[in-house]
């Protein structure tokens, strides 16, 4: 049967770089392992800072499976960013010090705080889903700040020392270990996440967040894959948030904040979402300023970050990532 | 029973507040479909007006708050041809969400570069500083001007929306857009009109609620989430709702902070929650 | 033998305007049944009530003599009762090979495989390739569908419902909204899909009904108003008056092409 006549015949197979292609899923971890290596030899002084960029980004990412495949309006993501935290953080106050153990406990802690959040939020939909969100997340603060014997209260929850890694890495003053840990950590993730939402599920979802009643009349269901969605995103968030506890030593009041989760979906946006790597651009861009301009002044932090999200929002709206496959379209065909 | 008379007219006060700066939210996401986060952000801005012309330049308490209501439209106005616009209706509430948040910062940025950081107070006029004696208690005469404030704006609304004729375009454009459109209704002239309206009461709200809700550059951040509960309990473009909804909420949230001081919040979105939960499309909306 | 689907007087009303007014049909498996009747007639609610989107009033739905009216949308389409939708409701960032693999592995109930990549389901992906091929869409089956012509993302709304598998198919207009040159297409489509499959086809072209259907019901004001072939719905009064009511001055006007029943090949 010949095309409809009239259309344009697209060249064979136009935007089919995702099938087929083996080794194609390696190509971003890759890259991501490069520049991580590269930043850990140029700038050994600053490995804190670059620790505490991955913590963002791993925690943005799994904002991203929620909010950019599954199109849930949320503004309480720290919920399971913060049981993870202050999980890994008090199991390693009453004892239990391997940093591996401790981190997979917070990712447990999130995976449960995912639970439950998403048993609330996902009743609802639109504004009420996202007031709901909030809800939950100064429930949570709420929660965490009278439980002041066992988190600490607003003053933080201090004196978790993890032992060393695999019992050989302890962790030093210049938070190489810590950095290696979590690089690796990110990218094991990176692995795990761009095979989950390029699998039959991710497909599912994608479909759920841009017409969820036509995922019905295929036979698919909604609540279930969401609720589903929603653990594997806490899996991450509370691995970032255990991650975070391991490695400063320190789990405060703001990682289950409404502030927390803002900024979090301000990267987000501005990396662009939806695609996993945005989330990794958005935290570099967002948390790279925050170090540079609210040295100088918080308020003009405030108002940077704002115009930026005003900037990105109405003219670019597939996020900063984006402008990466714009150039890409300038270059000559042929080039990589 | 003191406390609580004091709770309860405490609350009223509140609630009215609330009320006043909420319901011109209400009304734009109603009816532009924008989840709108920079509202506070209006408040705040007609609140930091009306205090510097009712304190460094000294021109009283009233046109102080014509001055607020008037310059924080005048300032919005822009905003909504340049920002706004390209967002009502947007298929993805992120975008609005994000875009709003972003202004937020912006205008707190803006207002701690022009006014600094501290607190700013709205001196009032001797008239309603003082207590007044209601007979079974006393109470501070500024709250009874707040709710006497919240009284006249709802039933104003009500006459604007329900008797006039604006009130009949605004409502159809409410209900169909398109429709409204071709039978003459200049809507963009309604969308902008109902903008101005809505920055208007906010900025009325910040200033007369400045004794109850204290002006600073994080005035905008720290009631973002309140407005929008309100909102959103109240059921989007609902005067009725938002009405309830407010002093609801008010209530719930004064009662706690007297009852309970360390669980005041908890009660709050505790409330939130439960009220979602039971009406997902607000207190006064019958369901989708 | 028990029928595919059968509906006993089924009724639904809104806000007192009655919308489907004591429906009872049946369709056995190979069946090829058109529903037509005038735009408001109550056909797409009739879709809606029977695939569960809507609850009815009152009546009962079977499918394969099983009663599903209680069951939930989902279920029966699970159990093979399949539906397209009148303005194609597809996903605008899929490509036509994704929306393919999505039905299929739905249909396998593979969704829930996290871990496992697309790509190494081949059989669903060749299956996809073979019935992207047989529906003219190979140019185009990596392309979004929000950047294909209407009449492509008709043709997907009915290998969406193909590669389900389905038992019962509900075809809502099937053909509106794309030229008559094109609707060619559709009919071949619709000539292929497996002969044991019952088929309920709404369409307002009656050159499609004519070719496709060997029933005929008409449905006027939510009521069936005439059943019968082809020819002999063509040729009853009852319904030319109820297209005349709502049509003639249309007609006259050459508003459009309404529907033209008697017209037709008869
Ligand atoms: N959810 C609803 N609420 C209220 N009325 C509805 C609803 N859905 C449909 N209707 C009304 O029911 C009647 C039948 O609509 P339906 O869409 O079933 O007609 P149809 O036969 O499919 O028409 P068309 O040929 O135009 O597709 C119409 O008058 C419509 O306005
Ligand atoms: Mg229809």
């Amino acid at each position: 049967m010949a095309p409809i006549p009239g259309r344009p015949a697209a060249s064979p197979r136009p935007g089919c770089r995702s099938r087929g292609v083996p080794g194609r899923e390696l190509v971003a971890p890759t890259v991501v392992a490069i520049l991580g290596a590269l930043a850990y030899l140029a700038f050994p002084d600053d490995l804190a800072f670059f620790t505490r960029i991955i913590v963002a980004a791993l925690f943005v990412m799994s904002l991203d499976l929620v909010v950019g495949y599954c199109g849930v309006a949320t503004l309480g993501h720290a919920v399971l960013y913060g049981a993870g935290a202050y999980a890994a953080g008090i199991l390693c106050v009453d004892g239990l010090t391997d940093p591996l153990l401790l981190i997979a406990a917070g990712s447990v802690a999130g995976v449960v705080a995912g639970l439950v959040t998403a048993l609330v939020i996902l009743r609802a939909h639109g504004l009420p889903q996202l007031v709901l969100s909030i809800a939950v997340v100064q429930l949570a603060y709420e929660a965490a700040n009278k439980a002041r014997d066992i988190t600490g209260g607003s003053d933080g929850l201090s004196g978790i020392s993890p032992g060393p890694v695999f019992g050989l890495f302890e962790f030093d003053l210049w938070g190489r270990t810590a950095y290696v840990l979590a690089l690796v950590l990110l990218i094991a993730t990176l692995v795990v996440l761009r095979r989950v939402v390029r699998s039959p599920f991710g497909l599912l979802c994608r479909g759920i967040k841009q017409d969820p009643d036509r995922i019905r009349a295929i036979g698919g269901t909604i609540y279930g894959n969401l609720v589903k969605m929603y653990a594997l995103s806490g899996a991450v968030a509370g691995l970032a948030g255990g991650l975070t506890a391991v490695t400063t030593g320190v789990v405060g009041l703001d990682s289950v904040s409404f502030e927390w989760s803002a900024e979090a979906l301000v990267m987000l946006v501005l990396g662009g979402a939806g695609t996993l790597y945005g989330a990794l651009v958005g935290a570099v861009v967002f948390t790279g300023f925050e170090h540079y301009v609210a040295a100088v002044d918080p308020y003009h932090w405030l108002f940077v970050v704002g115009a930026l999200l005003i900037g990105v929002v109405l003219a670019l709206p597939a996020g900063l990532g984006s402008l990466a496959a714009w150039l890409r379209r300038l270059l000559p065909q042929g080039a990589p | 029973m003191n406390v609580l008379l004091s709770i309860a007219f405490d609350a009223l006060a509140y609630g009215m507040v609330l009320f006043i700066i909420c319901i011109g939210l209400s009304v734009m996401m109603g009816l532009m479909r924008v989840i709108n986060l920079a509202h506070g952000a209006f408040a705040m801005i007609g609140g930091y007006i009306a205090s510097y012309v009712a304190g460094p330049m000294g021109w009283g308490y009233v046109p102080a708050l014509v001055c607020g209501v008037i310059g924080a439209a005048l300032i919005a106005l822009p905003l909504e041809r340049l920002l706004y616009r390209r967002v009502y209706g947007a298929s993805d509430p992120l975008v609005q969400v994000l875009m709003t948040i972003g202004l937020t910062f912006c205008i707190i940025g803006a207002t701690n570069f022009l006014f600094g950081s501290a607190m700013r107070a709205i001196p009032l006029p001797a008239l309603i500083s003082g207590p007044v004696d209601l007979g079974v208690r006393t109470v501070p005469a500024h709250r009874l001007f707040v709710i006497a404030c919240g009284v006249v704006i709802a039933s104003g609304l009500w006459y604007l929306i329900e008797r006039t004729s604006f009130g009949i375009r605004l409502r159809a454009t409410v209900d169909n857009t398109g429709m409204a459109g071709a039978l003459g209704v200049r809507t963009d002239w309604i969308y902008t009109a109902t903008f101005a309206l809505a920055v208007g009461l906010a900025a009325f709200g910040g200033a007369v609620g400045a004794e109850i809700m204290p002006l600073d550059p994080y005035y905008a951040l720290r009631y973002m989430v309140t407005f929008l509960v309100v909102v959103s309990v109240g059921g989007a473009g609902s005067i009725g709702g938002a009405l309830v909804a407010a002093l609801l909420l008010g209530f719930v949230d004064t009662t706690g902070r007297y009852l309970a001081p360390n669980y005041g919040e908890f009660f709050f979105y505790l409330a939130v929650i439960a009220i979602v939960f039971v009406f997902p499309h607000g207190l006064l909306r019958r369901g989708a | 033998m028990t029928a595919a689907l059968e509906v006993q007087s089924l009724c639904r009303s809104f806000d007192g305007i009655v919308v489907a007014d004591n429906i009872s049909l049946s369709l056995a498996a190979g069946d090829r049944v058109a529903l037509i009747g005038p735009n408001g007639a109550g056909k797409t609610t009739f879709v809606n009530l029977v695939t569960g989107t809507l609850k009815p009033d009152a009546g009962r739905i079977l499918l394969a003599g099983v009663d599903v009216t209680a069951v939930s949308d989902v279920e029966r389409v699970r159990r093979g009762l399949v539906r397209t939708f009148q303005i194609t409701r597809l996903f605008p960032d899929m490509t036509v090979h994704e929306h393919l693999m999505l039905a299929l592995l739905q249909r396998a109930e593979k969704t829930g495989r996290l871990f496992a990549s697309l790509d190494s389901f081949k059989d669903a992906g060749a299956e996809a390739d073979d019935l992207i091929a047989q529906l003219g869409l190979a140019p185009v089956a990596d392309v979004k569908v929000r950047a294909l012509a209407y009449g492509h993302q008709r043709l997907v709304e009915i290998a969406i419902a193909v590669a389900l598998k389905p038992k019962v198919l509900l075809l809502d207009e099937p053909a509106a909204g794309i030229p008559h040159d094109e609707v060619l297409r559709i009919i071949e489509a619709l000539e292929r899909l497996p002969a044991d499959l019952a088929i309920l086809m709404i369409e307002h072209d009656m050159d499609l009904v004519f070719r496709f259907a060997e029933r005929v019901i008409v449905l006027a004001a939510g009521k069936i108003v005439c059943q019968g072939t082809p020819e002999e719905v063509g040729r009853d009064p009852a319904v030319r008056a109820v297209y005349l009511g709502s049509y003639a001055s249309r007609d006259r006007d050459a508003l459009g092409p309404g529907p033209t029943v008697g017209r037709g090949r008869a």
